[in-house]
């Protein structure tokens, strides 16, 4: 019904167009996996696919906190540093505890819960320059992207935080399932004592990280697209002025916003602790721009009201696809800072001049 | 209401130059504080190793006054040093000689440094990109470049001579012997060279002259009172028959110049090329460093002297911390901090109020 609506007021443009430009990211996606699935060394097997959900969850994260940010007509530079920072804490966190004698799973639980309380810290301050002083939000962002840079290499003391309880790398590493064709299903664990044959025959089926990730996106896409809150996030990036005469609380709403992401780049921390079993300050730094470029390729436009975490996760997709795909082809990773750059200002372009294909149409 | 006016004048003093205030402060409390710091030495190596940021921030300041804002400057020095670099050594290796290595490869660096800005100034100015947007991904493509260009090592085996004029001095002073000029005294041993004072490093000489015809142009020129004229009110600008776009893109581009200069000088200093690491924050210091010399990140407001008085500020902070023993990670909470301290002042400031009104 949108559709037709829509495609009716764009005459100049055939519904395939118009279709293709909508969801260009998708279709970009599927191209992509079938190039590299040609070109590549066993790219589309299930391990690899795997691998790149597992790639792709980083940038994930830091990209649902942004989405909300850039959907609120902000824009939130500080969340690479502020993944360093929450990595930093988890990590201290954990090594604390387990040196108070506090049992491995208990030790880790608290830490990641101290590192994402921690990382509430940024956003709020953030927000409140934002929201309360009118700070233009890509710069009170841009001096915490600062702060939290020194501040978390004065916790690491400039070096990356180890000790951590062995059982971490178990979970962030881990899987759901294990199976052995033709033998046994196991859940969570590992199974011990198998033949070296029989280990490489086991097939681990989804990754513990994409299923924790998973669980907070669900949570925060639906939030985003069926409460109240995702409705005043929209009503406040699409017009200031008609937000605060439909009396939504702007002030509070926009620091919210900026809690948000700074929370998700520290839960972005946290599995980074898990996955490496260390927490470093430049666990995040080049992330930024990845989840910047991931929210907008979603289809969010960069001057606020448009955007949706389905599409986000398509952009992530579309990074870790890209970064996994040239380790696989053997060139060199560097070149995806350059793809990714030049789909930035692209997408930009395409939101500037073609605006019908961006915007959706609330 | 005599009084007020005076304390209202003596504020506005005050407020205007805190800046300065604020350095001598800095200054004197380091001085007390860590034994080595007044020496005329410790003076110089700060502003050995101001050059780079200056450069950075002084082109910052024209796109700051024109009401935008470049994040690429770090990474576009870094692939500028990465590039000339590359060219010396290749042609060192093919045998030319030395002074042909160097000035191709600065030049050469020079000119391709003047693509991003280029780049950056066309989306701008004609494609209404907005500017942290346009050159955020400046700043990826640049970095992309870069390290791939370099493979993610430093680039080695430059000419010799490369390191040598980078960390020469301007004179030498030799107790006993007197000064010598641009070389240094012959026939000193070991012992001998612990003695020689060094005066004014070559490469602070050249940022100086760079940064004062700059400064010239931005005060004393049409080009400068325009680009004021933009960042102030650009419908103004555009009603005065400026040509907008058309200025915008030189500014881009002077930034650019400024990084590619910074890059081509970093690789005398260092004798080698290197690419500019994620967490270096390069852009961050040189916004800073404007933002603190006077500038309105909403435009129309700031000078190249503010800008060094900043960019000294923020290296005599990271001098002296070292120094002291503090972790020098500190520079990075105190920058930000003064970026956004300084944001909200020019956002609470009377005269903004009455601009905008």
């Amino acid at each position: 019904m949108a559709e037709k609506v829509s495609a009716a007021s764009n005459p100049g443009l055939s519904p395939f167009v118009l279709w293709t430009g909508r969801n260009w990211s998708f279709v970009f996606l599927v191209l992509e996996l079938a190039v590299f699935g040609i070109l590549g060394v066993r790219f589309l097997r299930l391990e690899n696919l795997q691998n790149i959900l597992v790639a792709s969850t980083t940038i994930l994260l830091l990209g649902v906190g942004e989405t909300y940010v850039i959907i609120s007509g902000g824009i939130d530079l500080s969340v690479g540093f502020v993944m360093g920072f929450g990595a930093v804490n988890c990590a201290k966190a954990m090594v604390l505890f387990q040196s108070q004698g506090v049992p491995d799973w208990m030790a880790i639980l608290l830490g990641a819960a101290a590192a994402l309380a921690i990382g509430l810290i940024p956003g709020l301050v953030n927000g409140t320059l934002v929201a309360r002083l009118n700070v233009p939000p890509f710069l009170a962002t841009f001096g915490m992207y600062g702060i939290a840079f020194g501040s978390s290499e004065i916790i690491s003391k400039n070096t990356p935080i180890s000790g951590l309880p062995a059982l971490t790398g178990a979970i962030g590493n881990g899987y759901v399932l294990y199976w052995l064709p033709g033998k046994f299903l196991r859940l969570f664990s590992r199974p011990e004592g198998l033949a070296p044959l029989e280990l490489r025959r086991l097939i681990p089926i989804i990754p513990n990280v994409v299923v924790i990730s998973l669980i907070f996106v669900g949570i925060f896409a639906f939030i985003l697209a069926r409460t109240s809150f995702g409705r005043h996030t929209y009503a406040v990036g699409g017009s200031r002025d008609a937000a605060l005469r439909a009396g939504i609380n702007l002030r509070a709403h926009l620091t919210k916003t900026y809690i948000l992401s700074s929370f998700f780049a520290s839960l972005s921390g946290v599995i980074y602790v898990l996955k490496f079993v260390t927490g470093r300050a430049d666990a995040g730094s080049a992330r930024m721009l990845d989840a910047v470029v991931a929210v907008v390729i979603g289809g969010a436009s960069l001057y606020g009201g448009t955007g949706t975490i389905r599409g986000t996760l398509i952009g992530a997709l579309i990074i870790a696809t890209l970064e996994t795909g040239m380790v696989n082809l053997g060139i060199p990773s560097f070149n995806r800072y350059i793809a990714i750059g030049v789909i930035l200002v692209i997408a930009v372009l395409i939101d500037q001049f073609f605006p019908e294909l961006v915007r959706k149409g609330e | 209401m005599e009084a007020s006016s005076f304390s209202k004048r003596l504020l506005t003093f005050l407020g205007e130059r805190w800046s300065a205030f604020f350095l001598v402060f800095m200054i004197f409390v380091f001085s007390l504080v860590a034994p080595n710091f007044f020496a005329v030495k410790n003076f110089s190596n700060i502003l050995y190793f101001s050059t780079t940021y200056l450069l950075l921030a002084a082109g910052e300041t024209f796109v700051i006054v024109s009401g935008g804002i470049d994040l690429s400057v770090g990474f576009v020095m870094g692939f500028v040093s990465v590039f000339s670099s590359t060219i010396m050594r290749d042609l060192y290796a093919l045998g030319a000689p030395q002074s042909v290595c160097l000035l191709a490869g600065a030049l050469v660096g020079l000119l391709l440094g003047l693509i991003p800005g280029l780049i950056n100034g066309l989306l701008v100015a004609r494609l209404r990109v907005p500017p942290f947007i346009a050159t955020l991904g400046m700043y990826g493509i640049a970095n992309g470049v870069a390290l791939n260009l370099s493979k993610g090592f430093p680039i080695t085996f430059l000419p010799p001579r490369a390191g040598e004029i980078g960390n020469s001095f301007l004179a030498y002073f030799f107790p006993g012997r007197g000064f010598t000029f641009l070389e240094r005294p012959e026939g000193l041993g070991g012992d001998d060279l612990r003695l020689l004072v060094g005066i004014l490093p070559t490469t602070v000489i050249v940022t100086g002259v760079v940064l004062l015809v700059f400064a010239f142009v931005l005060v004393r020129t049409g080009f400068g009172r325009h680009t004021f004229a933009i960042g102030g009110n650009m419908d103004a600008a555009i009603r005065a028959g400026i040509d907008v776009p058309g200025h915008l893109i030189r500014v881009y581009l002077i930034s650019s110049f400024f990084a590619s200069f910074a890059g081509v000088l970093y690789v005398f200093r260092a004798g080698i090329g290197n690419f500019t690491t994620m967490s270096a924050s390069y852009e961050l210091f040189a916004i800073a460093a404007v933002v603190i010399g006077g500038a309105s990140l909403f435009g129309g407001k700031g000078g190249i002297g503010g800008t060094i008085i900043g960019v000294l500020i923020l290296m005599t902070l990271e001098n002296g911390l070292n120094i002291t023993g503090l972790q020098a990670f500190y520079r990075y909470i105190a920058t930000g901090v003064i970026l956004i301290a300084a944001v909200v002042i020019d956002q609470l400031s009377p005269e903004r109020e009455t601009r905008s009104g």
